[in-house]
C-alpha cells in the first residue's frame, strides 16, 4: 500500500482562490503537481491564467506554472484525487453541496477554513460529511500567514485526519524545505482552535490599538487560549491540541501580526469605527466576527465560562465600547491561573 | 457461485479451514508496516494471556486448556521456525474449533426451518415435561412481540447481499427474540456469535446449539483469539451467511440504550465486502441493519442494575445471582407477559452500508443528500481495490454513530420507562444533596410521592417525548395515550414480575418498592435531553466521527 498511491504527477484541486487557496495552489504547483484552482470569478481566472498573478488574493505573487484556474467545478474535480477546500465558512456548505454532485467515495478532501457555520455552529468537516459522500477527509491548519508562505519564508502547518493516506497525500503535495507539514488526528480540536483563535485575535487587535502594553497582551493571549481550550474541550476537542501548531501556534501569529484580518478588525473597533464600515473596507472575510457569535452561543449552551470571548461578542454585537469591556474583564478575571479550578473562576467568585 | 444454503454442510469445515489458513498466513507474513512479529512472539503473547485467564478459571474445560497450554509452552522452548509455525497452526485451529463449537450446518438448516412459533413450544422442546407442568400457560410470541420498522427492506436486501443484523442488547432473552423475529420475517437463518454463558444456560443452550450459533468467549483476551473470531465472522459473511451480533458487546447494565459499540465484529462488514469484490463474488454487498428491542420489563433487571451500581459505586453494592440462570424467574417473567398482554417491541432500523450510508430497498447506497453512491469506490486506491486496514477501521468508526442514532430513534417509550423517569427525577429534585447511592438507599417511607404530582410530571414528559417523536428521535408507545394511562399501566406492569412491586400505589401516594429498578427503567430514557437527563445529539448531526 502507500507505495502505489498516486503518482506524483496527479493533479490536485484547490477550491477557492482567496489568499490561502491561491497560496496552497502555488505550493503544490511548486512541488511539480498540476493544480486546478477553482474560482467563481472569470476575471480572476483570466488574470491567473494569463498574467500568472492573483492581485486580489496574494498581491505580488508570481504563480508557479502548474496552476491553472477554472470556473467550472466539474473541470476542477474531474481528475484529481486530492481536493483542498479553502472557502470562507459561511459559503462552505454551498460549495460543498455543488461539489457533492461530482465528488466520489475515493476522493480525499482536506479543508483549510478556520470558522464555524454561523447558523448551525457546525465544523467544516461536519458540513463536508453532510453534503458529500466523501469519508476520507481532513483539515489543514496552523500559523500560516499566506503572504509569508507565498514569499518562501519558513513555516510549519499541520494536517489532521484519521486516515493516514490523507496525511500522506497532503504532505506529498505541500511539504517542501520551506514548509514542514506535521500530522495530527484531533479533527474537532484543530477546527475549534482555528475558529476560536480568530475571536481572541480581535481582542488582541483592540488591545494593540489601545496601547495597553505587552503585559496586558500576554495576559490576554494566555487567558484567551485557556478559554479556547475550555470551550473546545466541552465540544469534544482534546486539550493538548490547543498547545500545538493549530492552537497556541496559530493564536500567537494571529495576535502578533498586524496583517491578520481579525487583528485589523480589532484595531479598527478600538478606534471607534463601526463594524459594517470596517468589514467593507477590509474587502475580505474576517472569520472572527461570525466565530464570536458562535462561540458566545456555544458557551451558553454548554455552560462554559468564556469572559474574554464574551466581551468580544459584546463589542461586536451589542455596541459596548472596548474600554468598558476591558474594565469589565479586569474585574472578572481573578480566579485560578491553571489547574483544576482554572475553569471555574467566575463560579467560585460568585460562590 | 455456490448455492448459499444447500451447500452449507460442505461449507462448514471449509469455513474453519479458511480461517486457520488466513490467520496463519497473516502471522507468518508479518505486518508489512512494522517489523514482522516473530511467530514466537505471537505464541508467547497467547501463552501469557491464556495463563492469566486460567489462573481464575475452574472446571473441565479449564483443566483441558491448562494441559494444552503447558504442552505449547514445553514445545515452544525448543522449537525452530518450522515447529513453531506448526504450533501456531495448532493454536489457531484450537481457537477456531472452540468458536465453531457445536455449530453443525445440517442441524442448523433443519432446526431453523422447523423453528417453533411459540415460546411455550420451544420450552417444551428443550426441557423435561415437569418443567412445563410447573410453568402452566406460557405466552405465544405472536401476541407478545411486535415486529415493526424496515422489515420489507431487510427482506429485500437479504436477497441481494449479506446481512449483519446489529441489535441492542438488554437481556439474554434478546437471542430468543431475534431468533423468533428472523424466523417470523421469513429470512433464512443467521449465524450468531453468542457468549459462552448462553451455551451453559439450560434455558438457552438448546437454541444456541441449533440456531447457527458460534461461541464467543469474552474472557479470552489473547489478540490471536480475537483475530480468529473476527476472521471467522468475516469468512461466514463471505460465504453469504447472514450474521447477527450485538455490537454493544454485553447486556446494558444501567438499562440505558447503548452509547458505545465494539468495532471489532462490526468491522467485519467492510473487510468481507472488500474480499468479495476481489474474489469477484456475485453478491458482494454487505448491509448492516440495526435492530432495537424494548421490553416493558427486563428479565434480569435486578442482576444487571446491581452489577452496574457495584461497578460504578466501587463496591458499595454486591452483585446478585444472575436471574438469567434461574428457571423460576423465566417462568414468572413469561407469565407476567401473558397476564398483562405486555408486548416486547422489536424495531428493524434503516439499513446501512459498511461506510455508514443509508441503503434503500434496491440495495443502493445513498449519501446524506440522497444521491446514489457506489460503495466499492471507498476502497479504491489508484483505480484498484487497495488494502489499508487503518482506513477500513476508520470507516467502521464512521458507521458507529449511525447505528447508535438508529438505536435511540427506534427505542419505544413504554409506560414503565416513562413512569420510572418521572418518579426518579422527582425524587432526585426533592433531595438535591444526596448522591445517587444515598438516594437509592433512602428508607422507603422517604421514597413516597403524591400521585397527582407524578401524573403532572408524566404529562409534561409525554409532551416532550411526542415532540421528539415528531422529529423521528424516539417512538412513543400507543399505550402512552395520556398521563393517567401511563401511570395505571406502569403500576400494573411494575406489580407483576419483580419480587417487590417496583412502584406501587397506596391511597394518594406512590411508594417506591425497589429504587434500583426505578433507576434502571428510568435510564431507558437517558440521553434524549429530557429534563434531568443528558443532552441529546442534534437530530441531523453528522453521522460520522470527525
Amino acid at each position: 500500500m502507500g507505495e502505489r498511491d498516486s503518482c506524483t504527477d496527479r493533479p490536485v484541486a484547490v477550491l477557492g482562490a482567496g489568499n490561502w487557496g491561491t497560496t496552497l495552489a502555488h505550493l503544490a504547483a511548486s512541488n511539480g503537481r498540476p493544480v486546478l484552482l477553482w474560482t467563481r470569478d472569470p476575471r480572476q481566472r483570466e488574470e491567473i491564467n494569463s498574467a500568472r498573478s492573483n492581485s486580489r488574493g496574494v498581491p505580488g505573487l508570481v504563480l508557479a506554472r502548474g496552476v491553472r484556474a477554472v470556473t467550472d467545478l466539474g473541470e476542477a474535480l474531474a481528475r484529481p484525487v486530492l481536493v483542498i477546500v479553502a472557502i470562507p465558512s459561511q459559503a462552505f456548505r454551498e460549495v460543498c453541496r455543488a461539489a457533492g454532485e461530482l465528488l466520489a467515495p475515493e476522493h480525499l478532501v482536506v479543508h483549510a477554513t478556520k470558522g464555524l457555520e454561523r447558523s448551525t455552529h457546525r465544523r467544516m468537516t461536519e458540513v463536508l460529511l453532510e453534503e458529500t459522500c466523501v469519508r476520507q477527509i481532513g483539515v489543514l491548519s496552523g500559523p500560516n500567514i499566506a503572504a509569508e508562505i507565498a514569499a518562501g519564508k519558513p513555516a510549519g502547518t499541520v494536517v489532521t485526519s484519521h486516515f493516514p493516506r490523507v496525511v500522506r497525500e497532503c504532505r506529498r503535495a505541500l511539504s517542501s524545505p520551506r514548509l514542514m507539514v506535521f500530522a495530527g488526528d484531533d479533527i474537532a480540536g484543530v477546527e475549534l482552535a482555528g475558529a476560536f483563535k480568530n475571536v481572541v485575535a480581535i481582542a488582541a487587535g483592540i488591545a494593540a490599538e489601545m496601547q495597553v502594553g505587552e503585559n496586558a497582551k500576554a495576559l490576554l493571549l494566555t487567558r484567551g487560549l485557556a478559554e479556547m481550550a475550555r470551550l473546545g474541550t466541552a465540544l469534544g476537542a482534546r486539550p493538548l491540541t490547543f498547545a500545538g501548531l493549530a492552537g497556541v501556534g496559530d493564536l500567537a501569529v494571529t495576535c502578533a501580526s498586524a496583517q491578520s484580518r481579525n487583528n485589523r478588525v480589532g484595531r479598527a473597533l478600538a478606534r471607534g469605527e463601526a463594524l459594517p464600515d470596517i468589514l467593507r473596507q477590509l474587502g475580505m472575510v474576517a472569520e472572527g466576527v461570525d466565530a464570536a457569535a458562535s462561540a458566545h452561543e456555544l458557551a451558553l449552551a454548554h455552560s462554559v465560562d468564556v469572559p474574554l470571548m464574551d466581551q468580544v461578542f459584546r463589542v461586536l454585537y451589542e455596541g459596548r465600547s472596548p474600554s468598558a469591556s476591558l474594565d469589565e474583564l479586569m474585574r472578572l478575571w481573578a480566579g485560578h491561573d491553571v489547574g483544576a479550578s482554572a475553569g471555574r473562576s467566575r463560579a467560585s467568585l460568585l460562590g | 457461485m455456490r448455492c448459499r444454503w444447500a451447500g452449507a454442510q460442505a461449507d462448514d469445515a471449509e469455513v474453519a479451514r479458511a480461517v486457520v489458513d488466513r490467520i496463519v498466513a497473516h502471522v507468518l507474513a508479518g505486518n508489512p508496516r512494522d517489523a514482522a512479529p516473530a511467530v514466537h512472539e505471537v505464541l508467547g503473547e497467547a501463552l501469557f494471556h491464556e495463563r492469566s485467564r486460567l489462573e481464575h478459571a475452574s472446571g473441565q474445560r479449564a483443566d483441558a486448556d491448562r494441559e494444552f497450554w503447558a504442552g505449547v509452552a514445553r514445545a515452544l522452548r525448543h522449537a525452530g521456525a518450522e515447529r513453531s509455525a506448526k504450533l501456531l497452526r495448532e493454536v489457531v485451529a484450537r481457537y477456531a474449533g472452540e468458536i465453531r463449537g457445536h455449530f453443525d450446518a445440517r442441524v442448523y438448516a433443519v432446526a431453523t426451518r422447523a423453528l417453533p412459533v411459540s415460546l411455550s413450544a420451544l420450552l417444551n422442546g428443550l426441557s423435561p415435561a415437569h418443567l412445563v407442568a410447573h410453568a402452566g400457560d406460557l405466552p405465544n410470541l405472536e401476541e407478545n412481540v411486535v415486529l415493526e420498522g424496515e422489515i420489507d427492506t431487510l427482506r429485500a436486501l437479504a436477497r441481494v447481499g449479506t446481512i449483519i443484523l446489529a441489535p441492542t442488547h438488554s437481556s439474554n432473552l434478546d437471542s430468543l427474540l431475534l431468533g423468533f423475529a428472523i424466523y417470523r420475517m421469513g429470512l433464512p437463518p443467521f449465524s450468531y456469535g453468542a457468549g459462552l454463558n448462553l451455551f451453559t444456560n439450560p434455558m438457552t443452550s438448546f437454541f444456541m446449539h441449533h440456531l447457527g450459533a458460534y461461541t464467543v468467549d469474552r474472557s479470552k483476551t489473547d489478540p490471536l483469539y480475537r483475530a480468529t473470531l473476527k476472521e471467522f465472522a468475516t469468512v461466514l459473511l463471505e460465504h453469504g451467511r447472514h450474521n447477527l451480533f450485538f455490537p454493544g458487546g454485553t447486556r446494558s447494565r444501567s438499562g440505558e440504550v447503548e452509547t458505545h459499540l465494539k468495532k471489532g465484529l462490526l468491522g467485519t462488514g467492510v473487510v468481507a465486502f472488500k474480499n468479495n469484490l476481489r474474489a469477484g463474488a456475485e453478491r458482494p454487498r454487505v448491509f448492516v441493519v440495526p435492530a432495537t428491542a424494548t421490553y416493558p420489563l427486563v428479565l434480569e433487571a435486578r442482576s444487571l442494575v446491581a452489577d452496574f451500581l457495584e461497578k460504578t459505586g466501587r463496591g458499595l453494592y454486591l452483585p446478585a445471582v444472575d436471574e438469567f440462570n434461574l428457571l423460576h424467574r423465566w417462568i414468572d417473567f413469561l407469565r407476567g407477559l401473558l397476564r398483562l398482554r405486555l408486548r416486547i417491541r422489536l424495531v428493524i432500523g434503516k439499513p446501512l452500508d459498511p461506510f455508514g450510508n443509508d441503503v434503500d430497498a434496491e440495495g443502493v447506497s445513498r449519501d446524506g443528500r440522497g444521491r446514489p453512491v457506489d460503495p466499492a469506490r471507498y476502497l479504491l486506491v489508484d483505480g484498484a481495490i487497495g488494502d489499508d486496514p487503518e482506513r477500513d477501521a476508520e470507516y467502521t468508526c464512521g458507521l458507529v454513530p449511525a447505528v447508535l442514532r438508529a438505536y435511540r430513534a427506534d427505542t419505544v417509550a413504554l409506560p414503565t420507562a416513562i413512569l420510572a423517569f418521572a418518579v426518579f427525577e422527582r425524587l432526585r429534585r426533592s433531595a438535591p444533596r444526596l448522591d445517587l447511592y444515598r438516594l437509592l438507599r433512602s428508607p422507603s417511607d422517604e421514597l413516597t410521592l403524591p400521585v397527582a404530582e407524578v401524573a403532572s410530571d408524566v404529562e409534561r414528559l409525554l409532551g416532550d417525548l411526542r415532540a421528539l417523536a415528531r422529529d423521528g428521535r424516539i417512538r412513543v408507545s400507543d399505550e402512552a395515550a395520556d398521563a393517567a394511562t401511563v401511570v395505571r399501566r406502569g403500576l400494573e406492569t411494575f406489580g407483576t414480575y419483580h419480587p417487590v412491586p417496583v412502584i406501587e400505589r397506596s391511597a394518594d401516594n406512590l411508594r417506591v418498592g425497589d429504587a434500583n429498578l426505578v433507576f434502571f427503567y428510568r435510564n431507558r430514557l437517558e440521553g434524549y435531553g429530557l429534563d434531568g437527563s443528558r443532552p441529546a445529539l442534534p437530530p441531523d448531526h453528522s453521522a460520522h466521527r470527525v
